[in-house]
């Protein structure tokens, strides 16, 4: 399985999704592969071939910032809200966010059985900003949110066991 | 949104542009067919970049102004480059130019196909989105990935990212690409060029309603081929000026609906358009013999001044990236030295480059040690920003008698001819915030 790291790492709390991929790789969890991206589009050619991808972004939904919020599909789920993430994805292409992505690789057939999205409510997308406090005091949570989805519910392994890191 | 005004006038709001880079909003009143008031709104969060670049050491702009925009780093990257090796009285070889020039064609690619199938082209099929194109065109939207992809993986090999190249320095580059990884890209650029081929075929088909534009145009023009990386500056009055003259003649003002700076070209009133159709316009005897049959196939001639048609010379300037990308890995030889020394020394110097929505200049003044005492970006959709509510206004008065939906459809796909980068066009925040 793959977990996706978006967001820009420049861009304050865009950079969530990326810490939190780091983290989750720092667990060395077998069969799990770890990178980061910039560019939502890029995930349709990450979706292809894998059975389960976790991708973790920053989101602007309006709750409190640091809530970290999961939304699942899949091939048989439901498409996602037009609302759904709609604030994210600013890093690279904002004309083209995740929810975007997510239902363009449905309707193209790239879609995975199960596709795992975890949010992190972000604050502020200034650039060269570090991440907000509440955003930077959410990220075990995300981390947790990122190995319950993967069904490592946190145990730590062996390292350095199937897990690869790239950007 | 639309709605009728007490006084039998009509407004037509759009909150949030769709499909547009950054955040921005359309705002336009008419009355009895008459337009009296347009306005791009564009409230992206302030870009203090020319303020936070002084005081900074003079190797620091290509990274810092990279951030700038996801999607035109590199364009960022090269003028900033530009200038202040012009200020430091240093040129760079001709390898480093090509290999800046190579670098420049991945992010056009990267940039026109991201436009051309998931933004635009929509908008000529019938459908709300690329999501509801891809159901029933899906083969469309597997072309366009597959082009785009070719061009991400050029910024890879080149630029060692695909978003914020982070080879790139003052002087030229920390490390060149091989002989070998550059001619293990060909196969996908002949395929990705092909590809582009029968993409302007594609979008020649399409149904463009009729609008001619009057204003000026202005691009760079080369020595040598279509302007990409580096030129002087051309307008189609016959205008010709150096880089280094661009801000005797290009203005900047601030107007109070937009926190883009808006621009003026030698004073006049007029709007001036730089981007795709312009570079077309001003340099279509300097395209690649691929790229000149198909924009010939494709029905355009020599100029092009139909902002609907842009998606087609978009498409023709895809042909030229793969082409000219092809020519330049074709003939690199690994003899190149990666950069130049660039001593700092005090003075003021100007760049620009060709970014795909048009030309984008950079001005630094430096003190003897290198510290940046001023900064000055001029980005192509502020200088755009007129002619955009110039075609709304020509637009509403000349298609007032479609309905409110046709008609509000149609502005917005105006908009989205110029594939304006709102993120690059911010400077000020003097606007509510709405992210409802």
């Amino acid at each position: 399985m793959l977990v996706v790291g978006l967001g820009s790492p420049d861009r304050g709390d865009d950079a969530v999704g990326g810490d939190v991929a780091r983290a989750v790789a720092a667990q060395a969890l077998p069969g799990v592969e770890v990178v980061e991206h910039e560019d939502p589009t890029d995930l349709i050619e990450l979706f292809s071939g894998r059975s389960l991808v976790v991708v973790v972004d920053a989101v602007r939904s309006g709750t409190a910032t640091g809530a970290v919020r999961v939304l699942e599909t899949g091939v048989g789920g439901e498409p996602l809200p037009e609302s759904a993430w709609a604030g994210t994805g600013r890093a690279g292409t904002h004309a083209f966010g995740v929810a975007a992505a997510v239902e363009l690789a449905r309707a193209l057939r790239r879609l995975p059985p199960r596709v795992v999205l975890v949010g992190v409510e972000a604050a502020a997308f200034d650039h060269g900003a570090p991440l907000s406090p509440q955003v930077a005091a959410a990220v075990p949570d995300a981390v947790d949110a990122v190995l319950r989805a993967t069904g490592g519910a946190g145990l730590p392994t062996a390292q350095g066991v199937g897990t690869d890191v790239s950007r | 949104m639309s709605h009728k005004l007490t006084d039998g006038g009509q407004v037509m709001h759009v909150g949030t542009l769709a499909r547009v880079e950054g955040e921005g909003a359309m705002h336009i009143e008419y009355r009895d067919g008459v337009v009296t008031d347009v306005q791009l709104r564009i409230y992206e969060p302030p870009r203090f970049y020319e303020a936070f670049l002084r005081g900074r050491s003079f190797t620091e702009p290509p990274d810092i102004t990279a951030r700038i925009c996801g999607i035109c780093p590199v364009a960022y990257q090269m003028s900033s480059c530009w200038a202040i090796e012009d200020a430091c009285g240093i040129e760079v070889t001709e390898e480093i130019r090509l290999m800046r020039r190579l670098l420049y064609c991945g992010e056009w690619i990267e940039s026109h196909a991201l436009h051309i199938f998931l933004l635009h082209a929509p908008d000529f099929l019938g459908y709300d989105g690329a999501i509801e194109m891809a159901a029933d065109h899906p083969e469309v939207v597997e072309r366009g990935l597959r082009m785009k992809k070719a061009g991400n993986d050029l910024m890879d090999t080149v630029g060692g990212r695909s978003v914020h190249p982070v080879n790139v320095r003052v002087g030229g580059f920390y490390r060149m690409p091989t002989r070998l990884e550059l001619r293990a890209l060909r196969s996908r650029l002949e395929r990705a060029r092909d590809e582009a081929i029968e993409t302007v075929r594609l979008v020649a088909g399409f149904d463009f309603p009729d609008l001619e534009q009057p204003y000026e145009y202005l691009s760079l023009r080369a020595e040598n081929g279509y302007p990409i990386e580096s030129g002087s500056v051309v307008t189609s009055s016959g205008g010709a000026f150096a880089v280094q003259d661009f801000t005797k003649h290009i203005q900047e003002f601030h107007v109070p609906h937009s926190n883009a700076l808006h621009a003026r070209l030698d004073g006049s009133p007029d709007p001036y358009v730089v981007g795709p159709l312009a570079r077309y316009s001003l340099n279509s005897d300097r395209l690649s013999p691929a790229a000149r049959d198909a924009a010939r196939e494709a029905g355009l001639g020599p100029t092009c001044r139909n902002p609907f048609r842009s998606i087609v010379v978009r498409a023709v300037e895809l042909v030229e990236a793969y082409t000219e990308a092809l020519r330049i890995i074709d003939a690199w030889t690994d003899s190149a030295s990666p950069s130049v020394p660039v001593p700092p020394r005090a003075g003021e110097g100007f760049g620009a480059s060709e970014a795909p929505r048009g030309v984008l200049f950079h001005r630094y003044v430096l003190d003897d040690t290198g510290i940046i005492r001023d900064a000055q970006i001029v980005p192509p959709t502020s200088q755009n920003q007129p002619s955009v509510e110039a075609d709304l206004r020509t637009m509403v008065e000349a298609w007032s008698d479609l309905d409110d939906h046709a008609l509000l459809h149609r502005c917005e796909q105006a908009i989205r001819n110029y594939d304006p980068c709102i993120s690059c066009a911010t400077h000020f925040l003097d606007l509510t915030v709405d992210r409802t």
